[in-house]
């Protein structure tokens, strides 16, 4: 087993779940998740030795941006909207199928974080769905310790606003 | 001394002490303030409920089974680099240990009864951690899927020479999930795992002519694990569960023996 398979491939879920949640987009994820595996690689010699997930992450999340403003280039998706509401891949998950299997409260949830900037987005999941220290976050995130909390404040009061609109 | 502090404050304040990312000092300044304020008490239950429910109901999207192969055979990764020593010994969760929250007297015990470990144990262990991951990564988590221990205990019989004992603790919170027969040092293994919140848990028993040995906390490569011998039958549980969890865990089994 090479250093890469050991270190990373074991957060390979959590890379595409944050690259996922960042673009809104299955193909675009995994092209994601592919770019940061060759880039952390390719810079293997750089890795400090701390945690190796913090440090995958980083660069999915860098990775993700990257996608994200060549996108809103393209016209394709607005930067700070990231619909893509063309893609099939994310109108699947929105069909009613869907929202049956997975409940209206999973639907609902994805529809408000979905609804928020990126740079909000990212503090829900990296803390809600991979239970990750502030300081994890700080570094993945590239803000300092105490704007976590202040980010992750905003992120879960604008979260709740959405999620008022949502049920009248 | 706890001086009182305003709404102003216990707002700015109230996330870190709701994801428990407070000093002593200021958790317990929050909390007193709380505990007058019906105002702010409302704004923290209210965020209480949220995460709650993000953490019950937020889709986690599941990478398509595909991806790991795929990203497998597209890099040629080149031959790792010596680590230093020290970093070998302690893996790349070393620095882990010295995260606050771990007493100086926990990072040094752990460390003595990993030196200490003979190094006879080392290639199980170092193959324990191997197969775990292995078993994340080429989506073969498991042979019989269930939570029912009297469908994967039976599941074994035949395909082993020794019976593994198969316990289910969902009642701590340590969803059992199914089995598989695996291979540590091409000696076959029952390979049971475990559920704990989002972490997975493999447990490996196969038998041994070695002494009964009394639970090992490690960790190795970034995981964590927890070793010990008894009745003739080996133990090893990995995950990155989080140390002191995952010995929890051990300690229910071997209460169970």
């Amino acid at each position: 087993m090479t250093r890469f398979e050991e270190l990373f491939l074991p957060h390979l879920k959590a890379a595409y779940n944050l690259a996922r949640w960042l673009t809104d987009n299955d193909s675009a994820a995994q092209d994601v998740v592919q770019e940061s595996a060759f880039r952390a690689v390719k810079f293997l010699h750089r890795f400090d030795g701390g945690n190796p997930k913090a440090w995958f992450l980083t660069i999915v999340r860098n990775e993700s941006y990257n996608w994200l403003k060549a996108a809103a280039r393209q016209g394709a998706v607005a930067f700070d909207e990231a619909c893509g509401e063309d893609e099939p891949a994310l109108a699947d998950g929105r069909t009613p199928e869907w929202q049956l299997i997975q409940g209206q409260e999973a639907a609902q949830l994805q529809q408000a974080l979905l609804a928020l900037a990126p740079v909000f987005r990212e503090v829900i999941v990296l803390k809600e769905l991979e239970d990750m220290p502030y300081k994890d976050i700080a570094k993945i995130v590239d803000i300092p310790l105490g704007t976590v909390m202040s980010r992750l404040a905003r992120a879960r009061s604008m979260l709740r606003q959405q999620l008022q609109k949502s049920r009248p | 001394m706890i001086h009182a502090i305003d709404c102003k404050t216990c707002r700015a304040w109230l996330h870190g002490y709701l994801d428990n990312e407070l000093e002593t000092n200021a958790a317990a300044e929050v909390a007193e303030h709380l505990h007058h304020c019906a105002e702010c008490a409302g704004e923290y239950a209210d965020a209480r409920r949220l995460v709650a429910q993000l953490k019950a109901h937020l889709p986690y999207h599941q990478a398509p089974a595909g991806l790991a192969r795929r990203l497998r055979a597209s890099i040629e990764a080149p031959a790792s680099p010596p680590a230093g020593l020290l970093q070998r010994w302690l893996g790349p969760g070393g620095r882990r240990w010295l995260a606050p929250g771990f007493s100086t007297l926990a990072l040094t015990l752990s460390l003595v009864l990993y030196l200490a470990a003979p190094s006879a144990e080392r290639p199980w262990l170092d193959e324990a951690v191997s197969s775990h991951v292995r078993s994340l990564m080429v989506d073969h988590l498991n042979d019989v899927v269930s939570s029912d221990r009297h469908t994967v205990k039976p599941w074994f019989t035949g395909k082993l020479d020794f019976a593994p004992p198969v316990f289910d603790f969902s009642q701590q919170g340590y969803v059992l999930l199914g089995g598989r027969l695996d291979y540590l040092q091409q000696q076959s293994t029952a390979a049971l795992t475990y559920g704990h919140g989002r972490h997975l848990i493999n447990l490996f028993i196969l038998p041994t002519a070695d002494a009964d040995a009394a639970a090992q906390n490690l960790s190795l490569r970034g995981y964590n694990l927890v070793a010990w011998r008894r009745n003739h039958l080996r133990f090893i549980l990995v995950s990155d569960l989080e140390q002191g969890e995952l010995a929890a865990l051990g300690q229910l089994i071997q209460k169970d023996l």
